[in-house]
């Protein structure tokens, strides 16, 4: 009896959605890397609020990911994942509807030492990396796009070799870096600086000198199977306006439309000074109640640090 | 003294008790720390966010009304399998099998061939939606994950029950259909619910199958196991280990339910 009853319950529950499903409300489908997952979030509250008519789902996922998702299902209106590369990829293969790369860049990320707290291996600049005995945490390059990156600035600094026998990690995506600083498995490492603000109370950040500080550009583009292609052409060019933008500021990205670089994006000048002085200040403002947290100090990361200092571990 | 305590053979219970437990104190171990890790005021705050409970009661429901679908099919299958002999019997039997050995992920791969294809493209055309990028999208994998499984765990348990008993109650003149629901189901009882909690936690489990074809959505699609990875992406180490207590407590639960309800007979 109890068997039937359950299961009549099943069965209406799963007639529901037939009727729910046809309402008016366009659903778009938001393929967007896991690492953009709280500002992306931020901008579908307010999205959502001005087009009561819309609604955002996104499909977080590994980078890694999308081309096999987006090959197989044909699905999706926006795109934005973590890397460039990953964009131009789905181009090659003719799923990208509009993609600008002059003006179709958000947000970057900008590359920053991390260390566990108090600094132990006493890290102050890239050549530090190369001393022996200090424990370096490294990316995978072929399955996390900061990998790359991590053999491009040592790279530059002709310390590769060195650095190779120094690591005692290589990860297979970027918050394990995070992760290893954090439980001091590791002396130092280079995420971006994205990944560094998740961390404010448990490592150390130190801005890197401008001909090592990679800048990466972070695309947003439409896709050619849109089901609602003008909605995610709105949603796009809110994505590219001011408001979004300082969305993503808030979450320690960069955002400034133009960020001077030389041919391997490394930065030219000091367009990024300021956003990693205010880096710096949030990690002492969460590790020390005292310090002031003001727009002078932190920026917009006087959220992050206001969300951080209330509990021991992060959490939102 | 210890040649007595050799020539009475009583090495041999203490070796294994105390393997069992080094196990079981490792498994404890690894769950207190993380509290401790976690500390007293952090998890009074954890706990108390309406996120933790949202995400909790996601998991929940979905698991349950997935693994009601899935004992619609499964009971009888796994009768039919257990019972009846029919062309290509032991084939289906062993396509029972497949989704267990096969990794979930692999079922996720293969749902994106079906959602594209007739009749589900028509759906999605007429109703204008993604198949499979909301919540019957976790749905559908925890279906198709748990619903051979649990056809497999029936065919177990109506293995256990002799056929005597169903010949008796057709020789004296109960249809099939009576025989199934007045004999088999009341005798198959205990393995039904056993089976019931550990296919419900299966489903509740299910996370790469999710990965690959539906994607999370904050709030929507983001059962725990998925949440876990989603916020240990985002550095959250606070609700990553709060939700993997919660994870535990409520595994914990279900095997403790499984014990007072079907603890006459096993499941495996």
């Amino acid at each position: 009896m109890m068997q039937k009853i359950s299961v009549l319950l099943g069965i209406l529950i799963l007639c529901a959605p037939i009727t729910a499903l046809s309402g008016d409300q366009k659903a778009l489908l938001f393929h967007a890397g896991v690492g953009q997952r709280s500002s992306l979030n931020e901008i579908k509250a307010v999205w959502e609020e001005r087009h009561p008519d819309q609604k955002v789902n996104f499909s977080y996922k590994g980078s890694g990911y999308f081309i096999a998702d987006i090959t197989r299902s044909r699905q999706g209106d926006l795109f934005m994942p973590g890397e460039e590369f990953y964009l131009l990829q789905a181009k090659e293969r003719g799923f990208v509807e509009n993609y600008n790369p002059e003006t179709d860049i958000p947000a970057y990320f900008v590359t920053v030492i991390i260390t566990p707290k108090g600094n132990p291996a006493n890290i102050t600049k890239i050549e530090d990396f190369a001393r022996p005995g200090v424990r370096v945490g490294l990316g995978n390059p072929k399955s996390c796009a900061v990998g790359i990156w991590h053999e491009k600035t040592f790279k530059k600094a002709g310390i590769w070799e060195q650095v190779q026998k120094n690591a005692v990690l290589s990860a297979k995506c970027i918050p394990e870096l995070g992760n290893a600083a954090q439980h001091r498995a590791i002396d130092a490492t280079i995420v971006w600086s994205t990944t560094a603000v998740l961390y404010l109370r448990d490592v150390e950040i130190i801005p890197i000198e401008h001909q090592y500080r990679g800048i990466i550009r972070l695309p947003v583009a439409t896709l050619k199977f849109a089901r609602f292609s003008e909605e995610a052409e709105q949603l796009k060019a809110f994505i590219l306006s001011p408001e979004a933008r300082r969305i993503f500021h808030k979450h320690a990205y960069s955002v400034d439309p133009r960020i001077p670089v030389d041919e391997q994006s490394f930065c030219l000048d000091g367009t990024t000074d300021r956003d990693m002085g205010h880096l710096v200040n949030a990690a002492r403002a969460v590790k020390d109640e005292s310090f002031p947290v003001t727009a002078e100090t932190v920026g917009d990361l006087i959220d992050e640090v206001e969300r951080q200092r209330k509990t021991l571990r992060a959490g939102t | 003294m210890g040649n007595g305590f050799l020539a009475r053979g009583r090495w041999w219970p203490a070796v294994t008790i105390s393997i069992a437990l080094a196990a079981i104190s490792f498994y404890l171990l690894l769950v207190l720390s993380n509290w401790f890790y976690l500390g007293l005021a952090d998890t009074v705050y954890f706990f108390s966010q309406p996120r933790m409970w949202q995400r909790f009661w996601l998991t929940v429901w979905t698991s349950t009304i997935s693994m009601s679908l899935s004992l619609v099919i499964g009971i009888p299958a796994g009768y039919a399998l257990s019972r009846f002999s029919f062309p290509c019997r032991n084939l289906f039997a062993s396509i029972v099998d497949l989704p267990i050995v096969v990794s979930p992920a692999v079922i996720g791969a293969f749902l994106f061939g079906i959602t594209t294809r007739f009749p589900f493209d028509l759906i999605s055309e007429h109703y204008n939606i993604y198949i499979g990028r909301n919540v019957y999208g976790v749905l559908l994998v925890q279906f198709t994950v748990t619903c051979a499984f649990c056809a497999r765990l029936m065919k177990a348990s109506f293995d256990m029950i002799p056929p005597k008993f169903e010949l008796v109650s057709r020789s004296l003149g109960a249809s099939n259909f009576r025989t199934f629901f007045k004999v088999v189901l009341p005798m198959a009882k205990n393995g039904i619910l056993a089976s019931m909690i550990v296919v419900w936690a299966r489903a509740a489990a299910e996370w790469e199958g999710l990965m690959l074809f539906v994607g999370a959505s904050e709030g929507e699609t983001d059962i725990m196991p998925f949440a876990i990875y989603l916020d240990w992406n985002g550095g959250m180490m606070g609700w990553v280990t709060s939700m993997t207590i919660v994870c535990i407590l409520m595994a914990v639960t279900a095997m403790a339910a499984m014990r007072l309800i079907g603890g006459k007979s096993s499941v495996w």
